[in-house]
């Protein structure tokens, strides 16, 4: 325990003096606030800019508060994402890299506190930004286009917390076992790029964590299936398991290569 | 440019005032952490007009730090 | 006592024997110098020491220790520090992750920095360190836990003369509480502070002992006579029946078992017609051993 506190107290002073704590929440308000905004506004700017077509804008889709919620978290889901895997992809591999775990590899340090440690506080980010963001969202959606149930508000952030559990148990468990390039790449292609092919050819199947975000949504306008959100919710769980297992390996196994 | 005058600003000032306020961040962890991958000028003034990707693109990669 | 006990150590990369069969012990409470040229694997014995890097063959032993981590402390050439901390929040960490006692580590973190000289930068952070300050932050986070080894890897050659001489104190205080292994290239600081050396050359230990040992073994005596003329100085060299040899006004005569004894030397000069400045006898600086030792090949 007395490692674990250590550690823990080591990297959230990392993360707060490096502003982490504090840019990319804001980073996410914005992406959050951008959209409710741009929408409300489009009409007026359109008029602005140029001459419409007569008609225009009843041609315009009606928004719905779903649809922005669902704009919004498809900010969080590419810009979102990449800052955050930028942001910790080098939590293992870039201490290794400059020599900065040498002084903390040469005691009897415990590994599974070290990448609990870490990946608990780059999860504590990542979800003060998820809430901060979808707090932003939902303020305008609710001023711009109408109200949204509270419980199931929450319940879409909480399924979207359990993402982004998986996605920085991902980041820090590759930081643990490539050099941060390799594991950056491998990260983005294992949580964007997987993404996408899911959002494509993914209607096959129902269970994956990347459907996460989306069932998330479906809770706001109540077309979720629970028990696949529940199936999902669970292999979602194990991965996280399984993924922080590995990296506590790794991290282990990858210590030798720290610069002396 | 009728229709921007009549904008409710009081909207989309909580925007600007977030934007502001991220390209600050960049401006007081230039000074205090001293090291920058690039020349600081150039951080600061991308930091101050590309909005949100800007500031973002710093803390990725103009930032050097151990 | 023995501090620790290193047999056949061996670290091998592919085909290349990095460090080939090393075996020292070291006494408690003793000086050692791990003298050799670059890459003649100083740092990757130090690494197995530390237990960065897992040994291809050999042993090492710590008698009355589990786990020899928790034992040792280790100042790398290059410490490299979260700039992001303060030298007591390093030092805290550092001394929590070794296990101390918790009650202990917030008197103890101030206690040596203060002894390391770090007393009024203690809650500055790493990032605004000098060279020198860094180096005493190494050294302070290597001695916190009270480690009953302390390794440190060419610890005073980034510094400058004066950085050097304040840092040479420091350790020569420390040693005597605990046990010190240290590499070095540079010969004048083995010279200062050491009880045993051990030249490393290829991977190999080619030589250990007490520096006296080693240098009764290397060494080639000789007189250093220096007269008012070069004139002189050939003369007397050409003259005498000794192996000697003028350089200007000096001339350097070989001593061979013991002979000429500095009797008969002066007795000879007091004869001759010469006029003498100075005789001395002169040993070979560990400088001069090590070139021996490392052969022609021993660039250092």
């Amino acid at each position: 325990m007395g490692q674990f506190n250590t550690f823990l107290l080591k990297e959230w002073r990392e993360s707060w003096r490096s502003f982490k704590f504090i840019w990319i929440p804001i980073v996410f308000i914005l992406l959050g606030i951008t959209d409710p905004i741009l929408n409300y506004f489009m009409e007026d700017i359109l008029n602005a800019v140029g001459n419409m077509p007569e008609g225009f804008a009843t041609m315009m889709p009606e928004l719905h508060a779903i649809d922005l919620l669902a704009a919004s978290t498809g900010q969080f889901q590419s810009i979102g994402l990449i800052v955050l895997i930028a942001s910790y992809t080098g939590t293992f591999s870039k201490e290794r890299q400059n020599g900065t775990a040498t002084l903390l590899y040469v005691r009897p340090i415990s590994f599974t506190a070290m990448f609990l440690s870490k990946w608990i506080v780059a999860s504590s980010v990542a979800i003060v930004s998820a809430i901060a963001g979808y707090a932003g969202s939902m303020y305008y959606t609710v001023l711009l286009y109408g109200k949204v149930d509270p419980a199931r508000f929450m319940a879409m952030l909480g399924t979207y917390c359990i993402w982004l559990l998986f996605v920085m148990a991902v980041t820090v468990a590759m930081s643990a076992a490539f050099k941060t390039p390799i594991a950056t790449t491998i990260t983005i292609v294992l949580i964007l790029i997987g993404s996408v092919v899911d959002s494509i050819i993914g209607g096959f199947w129902t269970v994956t964590p990347y459907k996460l975000s989306t069932y998330g949504l479906r809770f706001v306008d109540e077309s979720v299936t629970m028990s696949i959100f529940w199936s999902t919710f669970i292999l979602t769980l194990s991965l996280i398991f399984v993924f922080v297992i590995v990296g506590i390996y790794f991290s282990k196994k990858r210590a030798s290569t720290v610069k002396v | 440019m009728e229709e921007l005058a009549n904008i409710n600003w009081a909207l989309i000032a909580p925007l600007i005032i977030l934007q502001f306020i991220l390209a600050l961040v960049v401006i007081v962890d230039i000074s205090c952490n001293g090291a920058t991958n690039g020349p600081k000028w150039l951080w600061i003034i991308v930091a101050l007009f590309v909005s949100t990707i800007g500031p973002i693109l710093y803390f990725i990669f103009g930032r050097k730090s151990q | 006592m023995t501090c620790i006990q290193v047999a056949q150590l061996t670290k091998q990369f592919g085909e290349q024997k990095v460090v080939d069969h090393v075996s020292f012990t070291l006494e408690e409470h003793t000086a050692t110098a791990l003298i050799g040229p670059n890459g003649a694997g100083k740092t990757t014995t130090l690494s197995m020491l530390t237990g960065l890097l897992q040994p291809t063959n050999g042993q090492i032993i710590m008698p009355g220790v589990k786990d020899i981590r928790g034992a040792i402390g280790f100042l790398p050439q290059y410490p490299q520090y979260f700039s992001w901390l303060t030298a007591f929040e390093y030092l805290e960490m550092t001394a929590n992750l070794s296990g101390m006692e918790k009650r202990k580590v917030k008197k103890e973190a101030q206690k040596i920095l203060e002894f390391v000289g770090l007393g009024a930068a203690m809650n500055k952070k790493v990032a605004a360190f000098s060279g020198g300050m860094k180096q005493r932050l190494g050294i302070a986070q290597a001695i916190i836990h009270q480690p009953k080894l302390l390794l440190l890897d060419e610890p005073v050659s980034a510094l400058d003369p004066v950085g050097r001489r304040e840092i040479m104190n420091l350790l020569k205080e420390i040693q005597q509480q605990t046990t010190i292994l240290y590499s070095t290239h540079i010969l004048n600081d083995a010279e200062e502070m050491t009880d045993q050396v051990l030249f490393l050359r290829n991977g190999q230990l080619v030589e250990q002992g007490s520096l006296h040992q080693v240098r009764t073994k290397f060494d080639e005596p000789r007189y250093k006579i220096q007269f008012v003329s070069s004139d002189e100085a050939r003369q007397f060299a050409s003259q005498s029946e000794l192996v000697a040899k003028a350089e200007q006004n000096i001339v350097y005569a070989d001593i061979r078992e013991e002979k000429p004894s500095m009797q008969q030397l002066l007795h000879r000069l007091a004869s001759s017609p010469y006029h003498v400045v100075k005789v001395e006898r002169e040993t070979a600086s560990l400088e001069e051993i090590f070139m021996k030792v490392a052969g022609s090949d021993g660039t250092i």
